[in-house]
């Protein structure tokens, strides 16, 4: 059993560390890149910096969230 | 035990050197345009006013190094009046700001090559990218083979610095060209001057580098208070007399625009040499500034790292150089990934914020340890006390509301980020799990809730088929890997 659960952990945590990782380049992605701007709607300068600043927090929470499940056994 | 092997190697030329070169960045070489538009000519004496707030804060630097000579700058000094989460968000902000300060000095410096080689008329291609970070690996190799070794380049670099913007002072003093007029002018008045101050303020920022690296300085309690004096008025006398140069040469209102306003000032009355003179000026400014910034990052995570706030590996010194090279090396992944980049205007946000915040805890904790240690030995005291540490808190507060929202923003980011890395720190392991196996959850719920409105067309946005199968299939899997993350978290103390 404890096994199983750790495989699933660190699978789980894998996928978590992952989105974290394209969530930060999502994050960079609005801020340097027209196009993805214009696809979701962003209008102004602060706008952007508010979905910087939602994607980073993601980003940093998933790689978290993540590197505890992946490091559980430890 | 690492403290006390870090090496005193540096004496006053280096440290004071190091406050010169700290502070004068690529930047003062493109905000006197915009500065100029503001304030007109009494941006001279906006240069004066911004070198004096500086002053206020820099005395409490140096009553406090003097006393405290220990690495980490106001981290220390935070740490040894406050403590606990303060002193943590001191360092937090220092550590940041410093790796940002370097990245945008990197940023800035392939800039500066790059224009180099366009005027030159050169048949290469510059790699922005690539330049900033093959500079910040040339400087993390001389930070990582000794304190002395950085402190000799940046003696080097800022005196090579200073002759060419000597050069541009004197034949502009000199000179019988120019447009400019030196009577009193401020478009934007009183306010005009204010925010110019604000805004060229950046240009003193970095001279606490000298506090950061105090615990390689020699003779602490003579030297560091007099490298930061020193230095203080050095900066104050250059920025002045180059604003005084502009103005006798050009009108404020022909540095509209400009993207080196200096270097048009230098073609107006040197030609062609001039703006070779200013952009080499330029180039060395930023090296500088990466130099001292990397050096100043590595100082305060050993620090943290001494005080368990870091990991220990932070901690640990070069067997042969003795500097902190693991705090070095990641440090300047860091600052390369930022540079290479190139999200300048990102990182000038940071940086001020970070800066800025440093100036209002160093002043916080000069009053805090007058008041808890009375008998501290102090070799410098500050002058005026407690008017100058309450100027120096009252201007640095009065320049963050002067600040652009996007910088406030950023230092909001800034903070939350800290305060996570605290907690990871000092929680203890179980109650972290618990927190965020919640959030995981919370997460999932709020994913299925997505899936959910865009499956049945909930959503006030008109999106193509494929889209929305595709924003649908990600909640999905978003909800059902948070949803099993947060189940493993909670159960986690069960589990072991």
């Amino acid at each position: 059993m404890a096994k199983i659960r750790k495989v699933i952990s660190r699978f789980v945590g894998g996928i978590q560390c992952g989105l974290g990782v394209i969530s930060s380049v999502f994050a960079f992605l609005v801020y340097a890149n027209p196009s993805i701007r214009e696809s979701i709607a962003i209008a102004s300068e602060q706008e952007v910096y508010l979905y910087m600043f939602l994607f980073l927090v993601f980003s940093v929470f998933s790689i978290l969230s993540g590197l505890l499940l992946t490091r559980e056994e430890k | 035990m690492g403290q006390a092997r870090l090496k005193r190697e540096l004496g006053l030329l280096h440290a004071t050197m190091m406050g010169i070169g700290g502070a004068i960045c690529a930047g003062v070489f493109v905000t006197l345009g915009y500065a100029a538009t503001l304030a007109g000519t009494a941006l001279i004496i906006a240069m004066v006013l911004c070198g004096i707030i500086n002053l206020f804060t820099m005395l409490s630097y140096a009553e406090l190094g003097a006393a405290i000579p220990s690495a980490g700058g106001e981290y220390t000094f935070a740490k040894a009046s406050f403590g606990g989460f303060f002193s943590f968000a001191t360092g937090w902000f220092e550590w940041i700001s410093n790796m940002f300060y370097a990245s945008f000095s990197a940023v800035g410096f392939a800039y500066l090559v790059s224009y180099a080689v366009q005027v030159a008329n050169l048949p290469i291609t510059i790699n922005l990218p690539i330049i900033a970070a093959i500079t910040v690996a040339i400087f993390t190799m001389i930070n990582i083979r000794g304190a002395k070794e950085t402190g000799r380049t940046e003696t080097l670099l800022v005196i090579i610095l200073l002759a060419l913007l000597g050069v541009f002072v004197f034949w502009g003093l000199f000179s019988g060209q120019g447009t400019g007029s030196l009577e009193l002018s401020a478009p934007g008045g009183f306010f005009g001057v204010i925010r110019a101050t604000s805004f060229i303020f950046v240009v003193y920022l970095g001279g606490e580098a000298i506090a950061v690296a105090q615990a390689e300085i020699k003779n602490p309690g003579k030297t560091i208070p007099r490298a930061i004096l020193i230095s203080c008025l050095t900066l104050i006398i250059i920025y002045t007399t180059i604003a005084y140069v502009v103005f006798k040469i050009v009108p404020p209102a022909d540095l509209a625009g400009k993207e080196s306003p200096l270097a048009y000032v230098a073609e107006q009355f040197m030609g062609p040499l001039g703006v070779g003179i200013i952009t080499v000026a330029g180039s060395i400014a930023a090296l500088s500034s990466v130099n001292t910034s990397i050096m100043a990052q590595s100082r305060v995570a050993y620090a943290l790292a001494r005080d368990g706030y870091f990991p220990k590996s932070f901690f640990v010194l070069h067997k042969r150089f003795y500097t902190p090279y693991i705090a070095i090396l990641i440090g300047s992944i860091f600052v390369a990934a930022v540079a290479a980049t190139g999200v300048v205007n990102f990182v000038t946000y940071a940086t001020d914020f970070g800066f800025i915040i440093g100036f209002v805890f160093v002043n916080f904790s000069l009053i805090k340890l007058r008041r808890d240690k009375p008998s501290l030995y102090r070799p410098f005291k500050v002058p005026l006390y407690p008017l100058t540490p309450i100027l120096g808190i009252g201007t640095s507060l009065l320049l963050i509301f002067f600040l652009e929202p996007s910088t406030l923003f950023m230092g909001a980011e800034l903070f939350l980020f800290g305060l996570i890395a605290y907690y990871i720190r000092m929680v203890r392991h179980d109650r972290i799990c618990l927190a965020v196996g919640g959030m995981n959850l919370g997460i999932s719920a709020y994913s299925a809730l997505l899936a959910y409105l865009v499956i049945s067309g909930s959503l006030p946005i008109s999106l193509p088929q494929n889209m929305i199968s595709l924003l649908f299939g990600a909640a999905i899997i978003v909800s059902v890997t948070y949803l099993t993350a947060g189940i493993l978290s909670i159960t986690q103390k069960a589990g072991e």
